[in-house]
């Protein structure tokens, strides 16, 4: 087997009961993670034909748990388990969608020698999949289901290696042993009774959140994934990852410290983390209640999607032309909690108004005791619970105000049933909604700004000193510095800014660079890419050469960092192939009425460069919002110079024969889906 | 966790911090005794020590700070890559044991298992084909040739901690320890007591540190140590610019 990788795939139809193992060799070709997971579900659920791809909790829907050929092999922040399928969250339709989560499930299952799981079909009755090593089994679920998050891992735990006595004992597995606990990613009761806003859970907090794939699980009867691995991970050059993970802790270029199991990483606290609903990175700061983890423990007990349902925001403010109705407290990320306290105080939720609100005490909004009738209510569907467990955006089209409130930016979802999150001014992030099926959950440009931001920087650069760095950067497209204009007004923003073909290449790079050393590689993006230095005497971050570095030590591959950003270029274009065969159009890419009217956008962290008659400057964007002509524009250029027909949107034959990926383009020309 | 004081040493004592102190190999949790055929005719040639011999002091001890240790793991796969050449945390020589999911709370959330290098080396003592011995050549810290192992785990079985810290390959059927980096074929600096270990590298929390006078032996608190988070430990992020109010 190729270096890095495990081998083989871990296939389970729940039907049929049958279990059987994928060649990882047939798929490496898309790298890893979203990207294999993307291409099996082309496999098993798109080229058959014999289903729409339309209805998430259907059988046929294949949800793959995933891991990168980084995992397990000491590359900090590369343990993440990258999941795909059909996702019920999103609005008005289920799409196709990735997400991911942290911990340690992803290390140890390719410790037990599986690159991934691949689960389709659906239990007669409640089951949990016990993977020790080779050994696999479909377990009984009668005993866990109704349990909450803690109550199944700690049962599970039980079952599988709770004789041995914790920090004092080996745990025997055939011939080997080890010290680890079994890691296992389960549902609550929130994803056991299909609801369309619950996540996935592991350990303390780790969730998959985005995609509301917890009611998949529950749509398959599927409580639990419990594993236990004590293999060896083979890599091509051992002393090179060591090596390289050391000058990354030493911070040669500016790089933070990362961990090797993906949690807990550096921006978190394992005092926390050792709590419930602690293991968990900033969406639960939306549900935290200032001491410990309230709040977010039940959110996490229950299964319910912390990002989905947030209460409020890490920041709250005064956002320019914001309606006065929002009393200067708009949130930066609202959503489902938020959005109905602020019909609460409307006057059109609450007991017998237009919209009743039983069975939750609206004037115990923010009481612990809210929480859990909020998450009880939409477990069991009850009241507005019935509602709420359909998501924000169908719960507010069923109180009539979907269009009211999307276009005054109270329900702030730029596209897709998903929420605001910084999405603007950083317009890639924005484009990045329509063109996937929601938040992109990639920070990558954030500090790609004047005066911080994430990634932090100093503030002494010149916006064309950091525009002319991130030109050098981005493989392919290198030499472009109008990629990183953030003009907004006028001819200018069409010439050489956000609507412009630099535009197109920036996000087109921003998608293939995401979906391979992100998506595919599962290098956590909180972590990397770090483009800008921290050093008082560099302003450049160790990315991309860093994450392109581990990736040639653990696999000993050729491909230079052109060939890897390829890569992603076929990953995304798988995705879109299926996004396409499950009826994406160029029609159906658009932002939400409110992206484009002040008020669009949430005081942004730093100043954007931008490029106006010939010079560059840092220019405060807080007012920032779209043009709905210059977005069709872009959406133009974009299509174009991705080899997708714009008329519509769809890859085009020799885009996808180009790519490797004749059979995919076969099988949408019989379906009359192939662009031209 | 400082330095170890009667006051101190009345403080609950996890049971696993208990040590008997005997060259009793111990049963209880431990490896069951699955001796190979070779070794088991070793075994009934080889008379039991009957005196405790004394050793030459190793020159290097690996101290830890299990409240500062993120449980990443990063030192478990630094050392099975740098000792074996895979990434293997069950074949690695420390071992951080993280109690999730069963949810114990800060700080006993999380068990260090580092070889004491022990100034009485039980697994030394007992090993017998001088496998496991005082490597004089290398500040005598305790390592196993692998050449002589026999694979009679009498080592993993009389190690007095728990869990055992010397560790056993199923794939060769051998037991290794650490050696503090001193035989370590894909470690690409210096190793040894007087060089620099791949796990005390690659810990981003700095929670782990190579001293050369030996801790006290009487309990962990010798090895359990405050290592004091640094001030700076990771790159402050740049200050953000203050909210700003309406346009």
């Amino acid at each position: 087997m190729a270096n890095g990788y495990a081998g083989k795939i871990l296939k389970i139809n729940l039907t049929t009961k049958e279990i059987s193992r994928l060649d990882t060799a047939q798929y490496e070709e898309f790298g890893g993670g979203t990207g294999i997971g993307a291409a099996i579900f082309w496999d098993l659920a798109v080229a058959p034909g014999d289903w729409d791809l339309q209805d998430a909790f259907d059988p046929k829907n294949v949800i793959s748990l995933m891991t990168g050929p980084l995992a397990a092999t000491g590359v900090p922040g590369a343990g993440r388990t990258s999941i795909c399928g059909i996702a019920p969250e999103t609005f008005p339709t289920p799409l196709f969608h990735r997400t991911g989560m942290g911990g340690r499930f992803g290390t140890m299952l390719k410790l037990a020698g599986w690159d991934g799981v691949v689960v389709q079909g659906r239990a007669e009755r409640p089951v949990w999949i016990n993977i020790i090593n080779d050994k696999v089994t479909i377990e009984d679920a009668k005993s866990l289901w109704g349990l909450n998050t803690y109550e199944t891992q700690g049962q599970i735990l039980s079952m599988v290696g709770g004789r041995t006595r914790f920090g004092e004992e080996w745990h025997q597995i055939g011939d080997d042993y080890t010290t680890a606990r079994p890691q296992i990613v389960c549902i609550g009761p929130v994803g056991e009774s299909m609801t369309r806003v619950a996540a996935l859970i592991h350990g303390s907090g780790v969730s998959a959140r985005t995609g509301g794939f917890g009611g998949v699980f529950g749509s398959k009867n599927l409580k639990a994934i419990s594993v236990m691995g004590t293999g060896s991970i083979q890599t091509a050059d051992p002393k090179g990852i060591v090596d390289t993970r050391i000058s990354h802790i030493l911070g040669k270029g500016g790089a933070a410290a990362g961990t090797a199991a993906c949690m807990p990483c550096v921006n978190s606290d394992r005092k926390r983390d050792s709590y419930y609903g602690g293991e968990s990175m900033c969406a639960d700061q939306y549900w935290f209640m200032g001491d410990l983890m309230k709040g977010a423990d039940v959110a996490i007990k229950w299964g319910i999607c912390t990002w989905a349902t947030k209460f409020g925001g890490a920041m709250e403010n005064k956002v320019v032309g914001a309606p006065a109705l929002f009393k200067g407290r708009v949130p930066m990320e609202p959503g489902m909690g938020w959005y109905i306290k602020y019909l609460y105080e409307l006057g059109v939720l609450g007991p017998g108004k237009k919209i009743e609100s039983h069975p939750l005490p609206m004037d115990q909004w923010d009481k612990l005791s809210f929480r859990e009738a909020f998450c009880d209510a939409i477990a069991r569907k009850i009241g507005i619970g019935a509602d709420l467990a359909e998501g924000t955006l169908e719960a507010a089209k069923r109180w009539g105000r979907l269009e009211e409130d999307l276009n005054s930016g109270a329900l702030r979802f730029p596209a897709y049933g998903a929420s605001w999150h910084h999405t603007l001014p950083g317009v890639d992030w924005a484009y990045s909604y329509i063109l996937t099926s929601g938040d992109p959950m990639w920070h990558g440009l954030m500090g790609v700004s004047g005066g911080g931001g994430f990634g932090g920087g100093p503030s002494t650069y010149t916006a064309e000193q950091l525009v002319e760095m991130m030109a050098a950067k981005v493989v392919p497209f290198t030499g472009d510095p109008l990629m990183f204009s953030n003009s907004w007004k006028g001819e200018e923003a069409r010439k050489t800014g956000i609507y412009s073909e630099h535009k197109a290449k920036l996000v087109a790079w921003a998608r293939r660079y995401n979906e391979f050393y992100n998506e595919s590689l599962s290098i956590c993006e909180m972590m990397l890419p770090n483009f800008i230095g921290r050093s008082a005497n560099s302003i450049a971050g160790p990315s991309p050469e860093l994450e392109y570095s581990y990736y040639q030590a653990v696999t000993g591959n050729k491909k230079s960092l052109a060939d890897t950003i390829e890569i992603g270029r076929k990953i995304w274009n798988m995705q879109r192939a299926i996004r396409v065969m499950a009826g994406r159009h160029r029609d159906n890419e658009k932002f939400a009425p409110f992206m484009h009217m002040p008020g669009a956008t949430f005081m942004s962290l730093g100043s954007r460069p931008v490029y106006v008659d010939g010079k560059w400057s840092f220019e405060n964007q807080d007012d920032m919002y779209l043009d709905k002509a210059g977005v069709e524009e872009f959406k133009t250029h974009f299509y174009k110079l991705e080899g997708w027909d714009a008329s519509n949107g769809w890859p085009t034959r020799k885009t996808l024969d180009g790519l490797g990926m004749k059979k995919v383009a076969d099988t949408m020309a019989s379906r009359n889906k192939l662009g031209v | 966790m400082a330095e170890f004081t009667k006051a101190e040493g009345k403080k609950k004592v996890l049971r696993r911090e208990f040590l008997t102190g005997s060259g009793v190999a111990l049963a209880a949790g431990a490896l069951a005794v699955s001796a190979t055929e070779s070794a088991a005719a070793v075994l009934t040639q080889t008379p039991a020590p009957t005196a405790k011999p004394s050793y030459e002091a190793s020159t290097g001890y690996l101290v830890y700070d299990s409240r500062l240790c993120l449980g990443c793991q990063s030192c478990m796969f630094a050392c099975s890559t740098t000792h074996e050449g895979v990434a293997n945390p069950s074949l690695s020589r420390i071992q951080i044991i993280r109690d999730a999911p069963s949810f114990t709370k800060y700080p006993y959330d999380i068990v260090m298992s580092v070889c004491r290098q022990c100034v009485s080396p039980l697994c030394v003592q007992n090993c017998p084909t001088g496998a496991c011995h005082v490597d004089a050549a290398n500040g005598n810290v305790r390592r196993i040739d692998q050449s002589k192992c026999i694979g009679c785990k009498r080592c993993i079985n009389s190690c007095p901690q728990r869990p055992h810290r010397t560790i056993w390959n199923s794939a060769k059927k051998k037991s290794t320890k650490c050696d503090l980096c001193a035989d370590a074929p894909y470690w690409s600096q210096q190793g040894g007591p007087g060089g620099k270990q791949a796990c005390v590298e690659t810990c981003a929390a700095k929670a782990l540190k190579l001293v050369k006078e030996a801790p006290s032996q009487l309990d962990v608190a010798g090895y359990d140590v405050n290592l004091a988070p640094p001030a700076k430990a990771f790159p402050k992020m740049a200050p953000k610019p203050a909210p700003k109010e309406g346009a």
